[in-house]
């Protein structure tokens, strides 16, 4: 079946998907976003680990391989909002060090836009949706902007109780900026410091698409079709212009959406998917491929977290899921001996009692129950992120096996390098050394299988088809009306996460995307 | 913006305790109350029950009584993107029941070439030493999945019925303070 050809068409309803159709819908364009998953209302996020369950990843899988699988359920998303449905929510932004890695340091790419391209971007999203922090103390690391529209949030004792131990080690932490609410903000309310921010938060005090960006795109006109797996982009025969998408709707039925512009927006992994499955006899390796790299250059950041046990209740059911504190002081990529690449340290964010127990995943039986007990109202954390340089070898690719649909999974191979484990050791090392000096009278790394969070790369930006599947706003280099976004464009990773810059990203390219909308259709 | 309460002013409509049938009815009811009332798996056998018991009691005192067996049996008869089973997280790929089957049998396998018996039929001390092991890989023969991948999804079932409900916060004094509270306190 066919439907009336539309402006532009997203695959994919998550964070970078509703900033292009609240930006497109507001300039008039007619504007279609199809997700795979369904279209999650705020009355469905109850608080409980158990039933936020719902709110993650399903559907087709992703076929996981690597020395480091890419663990991507506990955090992504599906359906509507996307995995900012249920975010964390930290904004620390990248540093300008990590648009040059080439140039200063030999490493991975040097994007094709620098730091104060995206900065003003940045500040227009706080605006949009709102940031909780404290701008200026942020700026003894970074170029001067604008302030945050609020203050920084509230502050417990599981946070404050490490600040001395940082100070001590020169590390000075500062307010971390977060999408929540401190105080009201355009008729959201402030945030309860209840924790359940994981689960998704049903009064809005997070800024997840459904109150933010999409939201203003429905209130403009944008139709979200859920249940809507998306499996081909079209092209027209002469192979130079994409025409729409081949999807399958909530009832399996196949239909085909014509567009005069597609947006991919369906996440780092499914993104290269969809491209690779979309080839022709023009464009044989998949769509936007020439270079052949759609699909590679996946990143990931590791994470060093540690753990102590205090003598004081430090309030650990209070605060958010995202972080109270936060540093770029071992954010330089040369911050310790003998390994490579930025680290972000955070401290202070309130627990459940799913954390309580995978503090301790060696726990089991009695002493797990004593465990919990004590960890109750005793245990607090400090995480830090690191960078992973991009590698070719980390890749999506096409499996055998298909979906459903008929659609090949995806596998996503994933191995974290040397620089990686390097820089994952000395953040334990340097983590364990801030617990001891706390007071904690218990302190411990919680190493094992080494994590990955976010998942970045596979269609990343560049100056041509030679180096990089599109441009800095997000255009094919090979198709001008192929748009991806989302952090597969990243090229480099930085170590803060990456939410506030898929959105300064997203804004930046759907407004480039608005004003140059006469040659995207011709 | 859904015109929305505060903290525990909505509750969720269509979401309660599990659904499980009983007398050919189905009955709304949390899952330590589906096994004190004996109520029949619908995809598992008793002995893989009685083994998913043992293991959970095993991995978290009072997984059985918080019935850990109908949590699992019941959330292996709904779709895959309706359950609520740690196995999601963990990136185990549909369906579940495949996961839970084979890890019964490895467990058992084991059991019986090391120890003599199946795992349920196992001193508790003896049940003990035996995860201990296949938490650190180190149950030679093993055949499937690694069992640290077991250890912790099993560990992480056992975790919710015990300490993820109402109820399990209550127990260890942390306030669950919902802004949308589960029906039925789970």
């Amino acid at each position: 079946m066919t439907n009336e050809k539309v402006d532009v068409v997203i695959v994919g309803a998550g964070a970078s998907g509703s900033v292009y159709a609240s930006v497109l819908a507001k300039a008039g364009k007619k504007v279609v976003l199809l997700e795979s998953g369904p279209d999650w209302q705020l009355t469905d996020l109850i608080s409980s680990e158990i039933w936020g369950r719902r709110v993650k990843p399903a559907g087709a899988p992703i076929l996981l391989e690597g020395k480091n699988p890419m663990a991507y359920a506990a955090q992504g998303g599906w359906g509507v909002g996307g995995a900012a449905l249920h975010y964390y929510a930290n904004f620390p932004r990248l540093l300008p060090t990590d648009f040059r890695m080439k140039s200063e340091h030999g490493r991975g790419h040097d994007w094709p836009i620098a730091y104060e391209d995206v900065a003003p971007f940045y500040d227009k999203v706080a605006r949009e949706i709102g940031v909780s922090g404290d701008a200026r103390a942020e700026e003894k690391w970074r170029p001067a902007g604008e302030a945050y529209p609020m203050p920084p949030m509230k502050t417990f004792r599981n946070g404050n109780i490490w600040l001395k131990a940082f100070e001590a080690s020169g590390i000075p932490m500062v307010p971390a900026p977060v999408g929540m609410n401190s105080v009201e903000f355009k008729g959201r309310p402030a945030c309860l410091y209840d924790g359940w921010c994981h689960v998704g938060c049903p009064i809005g005090a997070l800024a997840n698409p459904q109150v933010t960006y999409l939201g203003e795109a429905r209130k403009a006109g944008a139709e979200v079709r859920a249940w809507s797996t998306v499996t081909r982009v079209l092209t027209n025969p002469a192979g130079t212009r994409v025409t729409g998408v081949e999807y399958y709707d909530d009832k399996h039925q196949k239909q085909t959406q014509e567009a005069s512009v597609v947006l991919l927006a369906a996440w780092s992994a499914q993104n290269p998917r969809l491209l690779l499955n979309s080839a022709t006899d023009k464009h044989p390796k998949g769509l936007g491929n020439a270079s052949g790299l759609v699909g590679h250059f996946m990143m990931s950041h590791h994470v060093a977290s540690t753990w102590a046990m205090f003598d004081e209740d430090v309030q650990n059911h209070m605060g958010t899921i995202a972080v109270q504190y936060m540093s770029y002081e071992r954010y330089p990529k040369k911050s310790h001996d003998g390994a490579f690449g930025s680290s972000f340290v955070t401290a202070g964010f309130a627990v459940k009692t799913t954390d309580l127990a995978n503090s301790r995943a060696d726990l089991y039986g009695p002493e797990l129950a004593d465990y919990m007990k004590r960890a109750a109202r005793n245990l607090a954390g400090i995480k830090t992120f690191g960078e992973e340089q991009p590698n070719v070898e980390n890749r999506v690719e096409l499996a055998s096996e298909k979906d459903e649909f008929g659609m090949p999974l995806g596998r996503l191979i994933h191995s974290f390098d040397s620089d990686a484990v390097a820089l994952w050791n000395a953040n334990f090392e340097e983590g364990l050394n801030v617990a001891r000096a706390s007071g904690a009278k218990e302190a411990w790394s919680a190493r094992g299988t080494m994590p990955t969070s976010h998942l970045l790369g596979g269609t990343i930006m560049g100056t041509s088809a030679a180096n990089s599947v599109v441009n800095s706003y997000g255009q094919s280099h090979e198709l001008p009306n192929l748009w991806v976004a989302g952090p597969g464009i990243f090229p480099t990773e930085g170590a803060s996460n990456p939410t506030f810059t898929i959105f300064a990203l997203s804004q930046r390219g759907a407004e480039r995307m608005a004003s140059q909308w006469g040659t995207l259709t011709n | 913006m859904t015109n929305m309460g505060r903290r525990g002013f909505v509750k969720g409509a269509t979401l309660g305790a599990l659904a499980f049938t009983v007398g050919g009815v189905e009955a709304i009811m949390a899952p330590g109350e589906a096994r004190a009332r004996n109520v029949p798996f619908r995809l598992l056998d008793a002995h893989q029950g009685e083994t998913l018991e043992a293991l959970g009691e095993t991995l978290v005192p009072q997984a059985r009584e918080a019935g850990i067996a109908h949590y699992i049996d019941q959330q292996l008869s709904v779709p895959p993107h309706e359950a609520l089973l740690q196995a999601r997280i963990f990136n185990v790929r549909p369906p579940f029941a495949d996961f839970y089957r084979t890890a019964i049998v490895s467990i058992d396998e084991s059991s019986r070439r090391i120890l003599g018996r199946d795992f349920a039929q196992l001193s508790a001390a003896d049940q003990r030493e035996f995860v201990g092991r296949m938490r650190q890989n180190k149950i030679e023969g093993w055949t499937g999945r690694p069992g640290a991948a077991v250890y912790a999804v099993l560990r992480a079932d056992a975790v919710d019925v015990v300490y993820g409900t109402m109820e399990g916060y209550e127990a260890l004094g942390i306030p669950y303070m919902p802004h949308i509270t589960p029906e039925k306190r789970w």
